[in-house]
Order: C-alpha cells, then sequence, then structure tokens
C-alpha cells in the first residue's frame, strides 16, 4: 500500500471549499439544492468505491481470462478518489499489473513468481524462487504520454519490460535482460534458477499473445527458429566475427561458412547460430547485420545459447556496443 | 628447257605426298581427341594432350609417344580442354582432398580453398591439364612450418604472440607505474632545489656538480617513462589487434593440420601425394573406367 494515499479524509464545508465543483453555479443555489448536490456527489463516490471494489473482486477470484484483463486494465487506471470521498487505505496502480501478472500465471498453472508485501516499504512486490537472494520485482508507471509500466528490479532499477494494457503491447529490453541476467546473477545465482525465470518471462509474453492478442517483442528470449536477432549497431567489424573464431576454436568449436558465406557455429544437440548481413533487395538497402539461432524443438533462443556457452558469453559482454540486440526504442532508449 | 627454277615433276610429287601424310597425321590426331571426347575417355585425352607427361608419369619411359607438334594444334583451346577435364578431376579431388574447395574464377580455371571455415585461406590454383595444384608459395610455406614446429609443440605464432604479450605486460605496468613515477619526479625535484640552495665549498663543486647531474639525467629518464606511458593505451590496443590476427591464423593453420592429418596420417604423406596425383588420377580413370562412365 502506498503512503501516498494515507491522507487524512477532508472535511467539507459548504461555505468554505475550493475542493467543491458545484454543478451549478453557487450563488444559484438554494441550501437544499446545495445538500441536494452534495449527496449526489457522495453517492457518486460510494458508486465508484463499490465499483472498485466489484472490480478488486473480480480481478482476485475469476477464472475467466477475459475477466481478469478487464478488471487489471479498469484497475490499473482506477481513480478511486473523488473530491468528495477519499479512501485512505489504498494499493498503487501499479500494484495490479502485479496481482495481474500472478493470476494470468495461476489460470495457467504456471504460477512461479511469488506475490509478497512489504511492510516496510507499503507496497506489494514479486519474488521469484531461486533468485530471490538477489532482489526482488515491482511495476513502476510510466506516467508520461506512453502509459502503461515497466517491470523493474527493485535493487538495480533494471526494467526487464513494458507493459501497455490500453495498447496490447508487450517489450522486453534486451539491455536489462542481459545486465540482470547474465551480467548481475552470472557469479551468485545457478544456471538453473536462472533459466526458471527467462521461462516465467516468457510464460507472460505467451500468455498475453495467445489470450489477448498482444503484440509481444521477446528481443532475445524469442525461442523461434524465424527469429531474427537484430545487432544494434549495423557495422559489424570483421574483428569481432575473428574474436568469434578464434574463441570458438579455443573451445572446441569451428565457425564454419554457411550458405551466402555467412558465419555459422554449430553447437551441441543441433543447435545452429548464423551471423547474417540483412538486405533488402527491393529498395537496395543494407539492414546491417542479425542473429539466427536453430534449433529442432524451437525451444532455444539466443539468450539461452549466451547463458550455456561461456565462450559466446564473454564474447558478447566483451563486444556489447556492437553486438547487443535490438529493443524497442520507443519504450527503451 | 631446263629452267633452275621449275621443280621436276618427281619434286613436285613428293612435296604433295609429304604434305597430304603430313595432314593427315593432324587430321588422325584431331580425330582421336574428338573420338576420345566423345567416348569421355579422359584417360586418353590427358595422353594425347601431353605425350611427354604421360609416357614419363604413367609408362616411366623416358622418350614416349610424344607429338609435341600435334600436340600444339590444341593449345589455344587449352581453357575449353581444362572445362572440360575439370568435371571428373574435381570429382576424384573432392574425394581425395575433401578439405579444398574449388571455385571457377575463368573457363577453365579454378583456384581453391583451405577448408569451409570463417575467413579460410585462398591456398592456390589448379593446373587441370597437368592435373597439379600450385599452391599460393606463401600459405604452403605457413603451413608447412606449422607441422615443423609441431615437435616444439609451438604454433606458427607462439613466439609472435608471447613477444606482443610480453610487450603489453610492460607497457601496461608502465601505465600502472605512473603514481610512483610522480612521486619520483617530486623527491628528485626537491633534491635539485635543496642542492640549489646549498652553499658548496670549492673543493666540493665537481663532486656537487656531479650529483646534480645525476639527478637531472634521472628527472629525464623518468619524463621519458611518462611520454611512453601516455602512448601505451594505443600501443596496446595496436598490440590485441596484431595478437588477435595472428592467433586467428594459428586457429586456421590448426584446422588445416587437423584436416590433414585425417585425411593423410602426415604432412609428408600429403606432399608425396599431392607429387603424385597425376599419376594417381590417371590410375583412378583406369581403374573406374573414365569415372563419369561409371559413377553417374
Amino acid at each position: 500500500m502506498s503512503r501516498e494515499y494515507e491522507k487524512p479524509t477532508e472535511v467539507f464545508r459548504p461555505q468554505n471549499s475550493s475542493d467543491v465543483e458545484p454543478t451549478e453555479s453557487a450563488t444559484t443555489l438554494s441550501t437544499s439544492g446545495r445538500l441536494i448536490s452534495y449527496n449526489n456527489q457522495l453517492k457518486d463516490g460510494l458508486a465508484n468505491g463499490a465499483n472498485f471494489t466489484k472490480l478488486l473482486d473480480q480481478l482476485i477470484t475469476t477464472t475467466r481470462t477475459d475477466e481478469l484483463f478487464e478488471a487489471a486494465q479498469a484497475l490499473s487506471t482506477y481513480q478511486l478518489d473523488t473530491a468528495y470521498l477519499t479512501f485512505p487505505q489504498q494499493y498503487s496502480q501499479s500494484d495490479f499489473y502485479l496481482i495481474f501478472i500472478n493470476r494470468l500465471l495461476a489460470l495457467h498453472s504456471r504460477e512461479r513468481v511469488i506475490l509478497q508485501s512489504s511492510e516496510r516499504y507499503d507496497e506489494l512486490y514479486h519474488e521469484f524462487p531461486g533468485i530471490n537472494s538477489a532482489g526482488y520485482f515491482i511495476f513502476k508507471l510510466e506516467n508520461a504520454v506512453q502509459g502503461g509500466a515497466y517491470y523493474t528490479e527493485k535493487a538495480t532499477g533494471e526494467a526487464l519490460f513494458y507493459l501497455n494494457f490500453e495498447k496490447h503491447v508487450l517489450r522486453f529490453n534486451s539491455r536489462a535482460v542481459t545486465q540482470l541476467l547474465l551480467v548481475e546473477y552470472h557469479d551468485s545465482i545457478g544456471k538453473e534458477a536462472i533459466k526458471g525465470f527467462a521461462n516465467y518471462l516468457l510464460d507472460i509474453g505467451n500468455f498475453l499473445k495467445e489470450d489477448y492478442g498482444f503484440d509481444v517483442d521477446f528481443t532475445l528470449l524469442d525461442p523461434s527458429n524465424s527469429a531474427i536477432y537484430q545487432l544494434a549497431d549495423a557495422n559489424l567489424p570483421r574483428s569481432i566475427i575473428d574474436q568469434l573464431f578464434v574463441e570458438a576454436g579455443n573451445g572446441g568449436r569451428m565457425l564454419e561458412l554457411g550458405e551466402n558465406s555467412s558465419p555459422i557455429l554449430r553447437l551441441d544437440h543441433g543447435i545452429v547460430i548464423e551471423l547474417f548481413e540483412q538486405h533488402n533487395y527491393e529498395e537496395d538497402v543494407d539492414l546491417g547485420w542479425g542473429i539466427k539461432v536453430y534449433d529442432q524443438q524451437h525451444e532455444v533462443a539466443w539468450f539461452d545459447v549466451l547463458l550455456r556457452y561461456e565462450f559466446l558469453r564473454s564474447w558478447y559482454l566483451d563486444n556489447l556496443a556492437t553486438l547487443e540486440i535490438q529493443s524497442d526504442a520507443l519504450y527503451f532508449n | 628447257m631446263a629452267n633452275g627454277n621449275t621443280v621436276s615433276n618427281g619434286e613436285y610429287l613428293q612435296a604433295t605426298q609429304e604434305l597430304t601424310k603430313a595432314v593427315a597425321s593432324k587430321i588422325r590426331y584431331l580425330q582421336t581427341l574428338a573420338t576420345a571426347i566423345d567416348n569421355k575417355n579422359d584417360r586418353l585425352v590427358y595422353q594425347l594432350i601431353d605425350g611427354d607427361r604421360y609416357s614419363e608419369q604413367i609408362i616411366q619411359a623416358r622418350h614416349g609417344s610424344a607429338d609435341v607438334d600435334n600436340e600444339n594444334l590444341v593449345s589455344d583451346i587449352a581453357a575449353k580442354l581444362s572445362q572440360y577435364l575439370s568435371t571428373n578431376l574435381l570429382a576424384y579431388l573432392a574425394a581425395t582432398y575433401p578439405f579444398f574447395y574449388f571455385e571457377q574464377i575463368d573457363l577453365g580455371k579454378f583456384q581453391f580453398y583451405f577448408g569451409n571455415w570463417w575467413d579460410r585461406r585462398l591456398f592456390g590454383e589448379l593446373n587441370i591439364i597437368k592435373a597439379q595444384f600450385i599452391f599460393d608459395p606463401a600459405e604452403y610455406e605457413k603451413l608447412r612450418r606449422a607441422f615443423e614446429l609441431e615437435s616444439q609443440s609451438k604454433r606458427l605464432n607462439s613466439d609472435k604472440i608471447g613477444m606482443l604479450s610480453s610487450q603489453a605486460d610492460q607497457l601496461q605496468a608502465l601505465i600502472d607505474s605512473q603514481e610512483q613515477r610522480d612521486g619520483e619526479k617530486e623527491k628528485i625535484r626537491l633534491q635539485l632545489k635543496k642542492a640549489a640552495q646549498e652553499k658548496v665549498m670549492p673543493w666540493e663543486a665537481s663532486k656537487a656538480k656531479e650529483a646534480k647531474q645525476q639527478l637531472v639525467n634521472q628527472l629525464s629518464n623518468l619524463t621519458e617513462q611518462d611520454e611512453k606511458a601516455q602512448d601505451a593505451y594505443r600501443l596496446i590496443k595496436d598490440n590485441e589487434k596484431k595478437v588477435l590476427e595472428l592467433s586467428k591464423e594459428d586457429t586456421l593453420i590448426g584446422y588445416e593440420k587437423q584436416s590433414i592429418i585425417a585425411k593423410f596420417g602426415s604432412f609428408d604423406a600429403f606432399e608425396a601425394r599431392c607429387e603424385s596425383l597425376y599419376r594417381d588420377y590417371i590410375a583412378d580413370l583406369i581403374a573406374t573406367n573414365g569415372r563419369m562412365n561409371t559413377n553417374e
């Protein structure tokens, strides 16, 4: 619960109040007219509160995904207080995002993240078993033009994804995912736990896509074979590929030439990585470099090979300025 | 009437006969070649277009049935001959040298790369008429040298990389010791200042001068090191680039060595096989009855 909402209830003074927004000019209203107007405002405020409780009930108890979304969307922007009626104990709007994520996963029987409440900070937060020693997660509202909220790791401030109910948009942030999961957690947390957390993030994206038709950008977490991981820097110097060639060789693997002479790397279990230059032949423009990851089961993403193969991880991190996978610049910079 | 410029009937007849014979020989030669090509008898084609090489290599006779004059008849269509002969020869080479990747650069002209890995080296050209590799001398020498260094358990560029690494270490040390140098310079400057203020007895003058010169030398020595340190970052970057290039070459050559060991067992065996390529290929053509006919 957020402290900013714990304001004392304001006392209404009919003669001397700037809060009042009378429907008609005050001087033309009779006393009884004022009373009726006041009473109506209270009724509206109570109805607004009752509607809120109904939505909250729905958010917490519904077993239907469409009702869950409807409640979360409404609550995420709900103005509970009116000029005549304020509620001193309130959850913040960002808390409803957390509840929504939990419930959505629960409805799919994939609930792994734990919703906790912090007495100290008066807020709800997400704790993920296995990585809870390293921190926890909250939503931070984007109050500017865009609306929506960022799923943020509290200690580091890394925003892992952006979620917008109105626009039906989910965008992962490759930089934050890399920094948190591949750098921060690398020494302190086991790979299994990190992979479990990445799967949880994938679940969120998949369920939002399947249940509500969200437009999702998974960036480096996308396990599909058709996913093209676009490099942030359009010019990939040969020396960086040379580095991969040497490091792969040291790791007992060979950077081969695939079709069109693009470098490919064969890993275990039939996983193949390809680096390639994209070109739009219709308009004759270079689209910069991309990475593809193939595997039989469509289960392996660029993130997974970075997590599993140390030589790829260090190569990626050493050259991050060039190799970083692009995120949606509209939401991350 | 006898005329010195008029040839006798007998001489004319002889000339006609000899020319007819010569032309017939050429027709016969070309006819034989045409039939060989028609029958896809590459072995015979090889024998016809370079009889000397064929005799020497296959029959092991010094004076074979070479017909050099007739062979000259086809010298201007060597590219077309090469193009024709390349089909079977490349098929043979693909099986014998699976690590060579051939690329056509012109009619009947092929170059080849070593391996199918990143930044593989262009390793030479193929002389199809002679069934012979023309290795790039520089690249070939690197490979030979790399095999030679194996006995010292070194890679081709181990020494160079070692040198560059120790250079980088020195440069790094120079950067790291900046603070220490600054301290020393400060100390020397104080000493110089102190010496300048001290009264020196005449009989100690030369000694004092010597001491002062020593301090000045030390100071300029330290300043020199400072200048080097300022350049060190750039040099270290350059160093890294060079080391990467050399490591890449070592990795490339490592793959080449592995390929040769896997197929031939040793570099000597590989060289011997390259030496006898023509012989081996003709023998293969005989054994397989001209490859194309049997394989496809």
